[in-house]
């Protein structure tokens, strides 16, 4: 593929990637819920914002449908529903952690190399159809989500943690398969949307039974 | 899709609906119906040549379904009755039971019907939410810690095995355009245009993702705890069904990988989950307490087998993987049936307080003696049928030595699960246990397995024969 000079669209929806990534090196900074939501809710809107330049720069309008669809659901339904389930968790209450902050963003940001190394060593030959920073960006912001999944042993910070893998999932639908059937993004976001569901019930019972929302105590079943 | 196909989802649908919104003894016929008449339909399906199904593929990973929700079906009835008795449990359970059970086997049922995979993925990923809230109904705290576990694990598997979606999505973006429906058949037809590397980290994925949803080892950490603690029809769904709907995406996958850049990384890859997760499964046999625990890992165990049978790539091995993918779903289904009610009738899951159940429960607890046997790998039964499939194939494809030490693996494996027959079947049972059998209708589910696991030991039919050739030709044949 000759090289070309970068595009307006490629600059604002690689810079929306970059703020991806930095939100979610923040969510291992943040040690309290209600900030981790609104982190989540902050990375909902990048990826929204990123939905709608591609289906505008590709004339896509179901891609502009599904970004305000995201944007009414990630940023503002599931959100306001997570804080009234973190009221219930004592959301000012410091989450524990499993390492100490600084070492757990040196970590992910050692995932998010490799996942750049990985995406990039990939011997796809020149003028490949598969962008690699596309790529690179979801398979980091997914890497990094397993990590704030094991680190935080709370119930809540890990469907935080779900969700945020979920949001990179999205990030590589739209900017990897734009062409992908539009019913089908919808179920992926009403997919994920019953498993937000699901968790909060869950979590709800937890925090019934045993007065918190740690996972930690989550040990009876071994062997 | 053809009426049958249709027919095959709306009786799931309808069943769960009015098991979910009726009183439970509606319910309770409802289920059965629902599950006996899927599993009739999915037959004419499969036998008749009508074919409703995208191709043979679909229609053998149909057969699972049929049997076990058809005996899931009626058990049910009579599981939810027996609860009751108890009084331990309340209508709200029961309708929840009911409901989620036939919406479960409705998704469970949807998977190999759909022809593009990423409606398959939205499906798999429907089957996780309703597993997790089955798994949890029993309101135990193992019952939480385990719906909590599968959820979170199965969920982040599917994830990744969505990456690999993706992938493949773009793989086929310059060949079948920008826009298309990402049909598993396109995708074969194209195969050999795609890119090879792209494909390569497809399949990677989809076997990390959908295998962590197969229990396959080192991804199966969720499955011994849902499966032990769920409700015994549910145990019996998600291992009988629900690994063989996973398998069944990443054998989509598979075949497309062998048709772009051959067979050798896919052998490879399913060489070294497949030995992994026999291992595994092996050696936890010979040290479980629980008995739902154990029949988990040897799920672990037999998932092992079946990817072992796809790493040696003869066409027997194949047709002996897919042939144990149904005998595997019949025996599970049993043995979990029988546990549950030997379980019940003794008051525990501890294997060392189980004794003489065959004298407890004399069609019951015989039964339960049968499936572990069957699980063992002993003749008649069709596991030994397709794991004697599986091994000639290892031996006589060039695969000797891993084929040899999958024989010492079942080895081990069929010493666990000796000493867990002989354990509690013989002797006489405490005096404390009331003896004779209860639930004909849980009688007849069991009876109906039991006829599957003999019969495919003895004879396959021919109809089955041959969706085995067709459906072992769209994984690994020529294009």
């Amino acid at each position: 593929m000759t090289p070309h000079p970068i595009t307006v669209t490629e600059a604002l929806a690689g810079t929306a990637a970059v703020a991806l990534l930095l939100t979610q090196l923040a969510l291992f900074r943040s040690v309290v819920l209600r900030e981790m939501i609104s982190l989540y809710a902050t990375q909902s809107a990048l990826v929204g914002a990123i939905c709608l330049t591609v289906g505008i720069a590709g004339r896509s309008w179901d891609l502009v449908v599904l970004a305000v669809l995201t944007v009414a659901f990630k940023v503002v339904l599931l959100p306001a529903y997570m804080r009234g389930l973190a009221r219930h968790v004592s959301d000012r209450i410091e989450l524990p952690v499993r390492v100490n902050v600084t070492l757990s963003i040196l970590m992910a940001a050692a995932l998010m190399a490799l996942a750049m190394l990985t995406a990039a060593r990939l011997p796809l030959p020149s003028g490949a159809f598969l962008p690699r920073a596309d790529l690179a960006t979801t398979l980091a912001i997914v890497f990094v989500g397993f990590l704030l999944a094991i680190l935080r042993p709370n119930a809540l910070a890990q469907v935080i943690a779900f969700l945020t893998l979920e949001n990179g999932l999205f990030f590589g639908t739209v900017t990897l398969a734009p062409g992908l059937p539009f019913v089908v993004g919808v179920l992926l976001l009403i997919d994920v949307l019953a498993a937000v569901v699901v968790f909060a019930v869950l979590v709800r019972v937890m925090v019934m039974r045993r007065s918190s929302a740690s996972v930690v105590t989550l040990s009876e079943l071994r062997g | 899709m053809n009426l049958v196909s249709w027919l095959v989802i709306v009786v799931p649908a309808v069943a769960a609906a009015i098991a979910y919104f009726a009183p439970s003894r509606i319910g309770r016929p409802a289920t059965a119906v629902g599950g006996v008449s899927t599993a009739t339909l999915i037959a004419i399906d499969a036998f008749s040549g009508l074919q409703p199904a995208p191709d043979a593929l679909s229609s053998l990973f149909l057969l699972p379904v049929a049997i076990v929700y058809g005996a899931a079906g009626l058990y049910s009835a009579w599981y939810v009755a027996a609860e009751s008795e108890d009084d331990a449990v309340g209508e709200r359970y029961r309708r929840d039971f009911l409901g989620l059970t036939n919406a479960f086997a409705c998704a469970e049922v949807i998977v190999p019907l759909l022809s593009d995979m990423a409606g398959v993925w939205v499906a798999l990923e429907v089957t996780t939410i309703l597993a997790a809230l089955l798994v949890r109904l029993q309101g135990t705290d193992g019952a939480l810690e385990a719906a909590w576990k599968y959820i979170l694990i199965a969920s982040c598997g599917l994830a990744i095995g969505l990456v690999g979606v993706i992938v493949l999505y773009a793989a086929g973006t310059p060949v079948l355009g920008a826009h298309y429906v990402p049909e598993w058949s396109a995708y074969r037809v194209v195969a050999t245009r795609l890119d090879p590397d792209a494909v390569r980290l497809a399949f990677m994925l989809a076997l990390v993702g959908f295998g962590t949803k197969m229990g396959l080892a080192p991804m199966h950490t969720w499955l011994p705890d849902a499966h032990g603690a769920g409700p015994t029809p549910t145990s019996a769904m998600l291992s009988g069904v629900l690994l063989s709907d996973a398998l069944y995406v990443i054998l989509r996958f598979a075949g497309i990988a062998n048709a772009a850049i051959g067979s050798t990384m896919t052998h490879r890859l399913f060489a070294i989950v497949g030995i992994l997760s026999l291992a595994l499964g092996a050696f936890f046999l010979l040290r479980q307490r629980d008995v739902k625990r154990m029949l988990a890992y040897s799920s672990i165990e037999h998932m092992g087998v079946v990817a072992l049978g796809l790493a040696f790539g003869a066409p027997l091995a194949i047709a002996g993987a897919l042939l144990h993918t149904i005998n595997h779903a019949a025996s599970k289904s049993l043995a979990f049936f029988a546990a549950g009610r030997v379980a019940e009738r003794f008051s525990t899951r501890e294997i060392a307080e189980i004794r003489g159940s065959a004298r407890a429960l004399p069609i019951s607890g015989t039964l339960f003696a049968l499936a572990g046997l069957s699980l063992a790998g002993l003749p008649p039964f069709g596991i030994f049928r397709s794991e004697l499939m599986i091994l000639a194939g290892g031996f006589g494809g060039g695969s000797g030595w891993l084929a040899a030490a999958a024989t010492v693996l079942l080895v081990v494996a069929f010493a666990g699960l000796m000493r867990w027959v002989s354990a509690t079947t013989v002797g006489e049972p405490p005096a404390s246990v009331e003896r004779g059998e209860r639930g004909t209708v849980a009688v007849v589910a069991m009876l109906l397995g039991l006829v599957v696991v003999v019969g495919v030991g003895v004879f396959v039919p021919v109809p089955l024969t041959g969706l085995l050739g067709r459906a072992a030709a769209l994984f690994e044949g020529p294009l």
